[in-house]
C-alpha cells in the first residue's frame, strides 16, 4: 500500500513537501496509526502525535485522504490507495503531522469548561436525576481531538474570535448541566457576532467527528436558549 | 453587565426576514399563476391596494436586511483588513440604503396615483 505524507521541518525545509512511502504487506485489520508507526521505522524523522491507540486520547487527529479523523481508529481497508496524510488543516505546523493547537485550547478555556456553582458546598454530592444526567449524553464524550474545529472554515478564517465547534459543544455541555448556575454569564460570554454566530451551519464538524457527536445541534440549542432568554 | 450586541439580534433578523421573504415569494407565485395581471394598468391597480403595497414595502425592507446580514457575514469571514472592511461595509450599506429608499419611493408613487 502506498502513502503520500506531508513533511515539513521548519528548521531544515524551506517549504512543505509530500513524501511517498510504501508499506509492502499491510496486516489484516491494520489501522492507519499502526501503518504510520511502521513507516516511521523506514524514516525515523517522520513525526506525529499518538498515545492510547484506541480513539480515546484524541492525540492523532490528522487529515486522511482529505478528511479529518483519528489515525488509530481508521482501518487501512477503508482507505483509497495511495493514502494521502496531511496535518489538521488551518493550524500552524510544528513538524510534519504535528500542529500547534494553542488557538484551539485557548477557545476551549474561554467557555470555562467546569461547573460554576454559587451555592455553598453541599454535605453530599451534587445529585442529578437520571433524566438530568441524560442531558449530558452526546456532549461529555468529546475528547478534544480538534478534528471538528479544524474542519470548520469559520474556524480557519477566525480562529482567534470564533470559538469553533469543539468549544461550543462544551459550552452547551455546561449550559445543559442541571448543577451549573452560570447560565446567564455563559450566554453573555457567547454573545456578539463572532464567538458563536460565525457558525453558518455547514455541519463539517458533524461529518468528521470520530466520536459521532453533533456540535451543530449543540450550537442550535445554545441559540434556542438565547432566544428563550431574550423573549 | 453590558452585552456586545449584534450576535443574536442579527441572526434573528436573518431568520425572520427569510421566513417573510419565503412566504412573500409563495404569495407572488400564486398571484401570477392564478390571477396574472393582463396589462400595466391592472398590475398597477393591484400593487396600489394598501395591503399589497404594504407587503411589497415590507418585503423590500426585509430583503435589504437579509442581504445586509449575509454580506456582512461574508465580509467578516473573509476580509480581515480593518480599513478595507470599513470601505466594503460602507459601500454595501450605501447601496442597500439607496435601493430600499428608491423602491419605497416607487411604491409611494404607485399608491398615491
Amino acid at each position: 500500500m502506498r502513502f503520500s505524507i506531508y513533511r515539513f521541518n521548519p528548521d531544515q525545509d524551506e517549504a512543505p513537501y509530500m513524501q511517498d512511502f510504501e508499506l509492502p504487506q499491510p496486516r489484516a485489520g491494520m489501522m492507519l496509526l499502526e501503518a504510520l508507526i511502521e513507516l516511521k521505522q523506514q524514516d525515523e524523522s517522520l513525526s506525529f502525535r499518538r498515545s492510547c491507540q484506541e480513539g480515546v486520547c484524541g492525540s492523532d487527529g490528522m487529515n486522511i485522504n482529505g478528511r479529518n479523523g483519528l489515525a488509530c481508529i481508521t482501518p487501512l481497508s477503508q482507505l483509497k490507495d495511495p493514502v494521502v496524510v496531511r496535518p489538521l488543516p488551518g493550524m500552524p505546523v510544528i513538524r510534519d503531522l504535528v500542529v500547534d493547537l494553542s488557538a484551539f485550547y485557548r477557545q476551549y478555556r474561554q467557555i470555562k469548561p467546569y461547573l460554576i456553582v454559587n451555592d455553598p458546598e453541599p454535605e453530599v454530592e451534587r445529585l442529578q436525576s437520571p433524566a438530568q444526567r441524560d442531558q449530558l449524553d452526546g456532549l461529555y464524550e468529546c475528547i478534544l481531538c480538534a478534528c471538528c474545529s479544524t474542519a470548520c472554515p469559520s474556524f480557519w478564517w477566525n480562529p482567534d474570535k470564533f470559538l469553533g465547534p469543539a468549544a461550543l459543544l462544551q459550552a452547551w455541555r455546561f449550559l445543559a448541566d442541571s448543577r451549573d448556575q452560570a447560565t446567564d454569564e455563559r450566554l453573555d460570554e457567547l454573545e456578539g457576532p463572532y464567538r458563536l454566530f460565525r457558525c453558518h451551519t455547514i455541519m463539517n464538524c458533524v461529518d468528521v467527528c470520530p466520536k459521532g457527536l453533533n456540535p451543530t445541534r449543540a450550537i442550535g440549542l445554545i441559540k434556542h436558549l438565547m432566544v428563550k432568554r431574550a423573549i | 453587565m453590558s452585552r456586545p450586541a449584534h450576535g443574536l439580534n442579527t441572526w434573528l433578523l436573518q431568520r425572520v426576514s427569510a421566513l417573510y421573504l419565503a412566504a412573500f415569494v409563495v404569495y407572488l407565485l400564486g398571484h401570477f399563476l392564478l390571477d396574472s395581471p393582463a396589462d400595466y394598468v391592472q398590475w398597477r391597480t393591484w400593487v396600489a391596494q394598501p395591503l399589497v403595497s404594504t407587503a411589497f414595502g415590507v418585503a423590500a425592507v426585509m430583503l435589504v436586511a437579509h442581504v445586509w446580514v449575509g454580506v456582512r457575514d461574508v465580509i467578516m469571514d473573509y476580509v480581515h483588513s480593518l480599513s478595507l472592511r470599513m470601505v466594503l461595509l460602507a459601500a454595501v450599506a450605501f447601496g442597500l440604503l439607496v435601493s430600499v429608499l428608491w423602491t419605497l419611493w416607487v411604491l409611494v408613487k404607485v399608491v398615491s396615483l
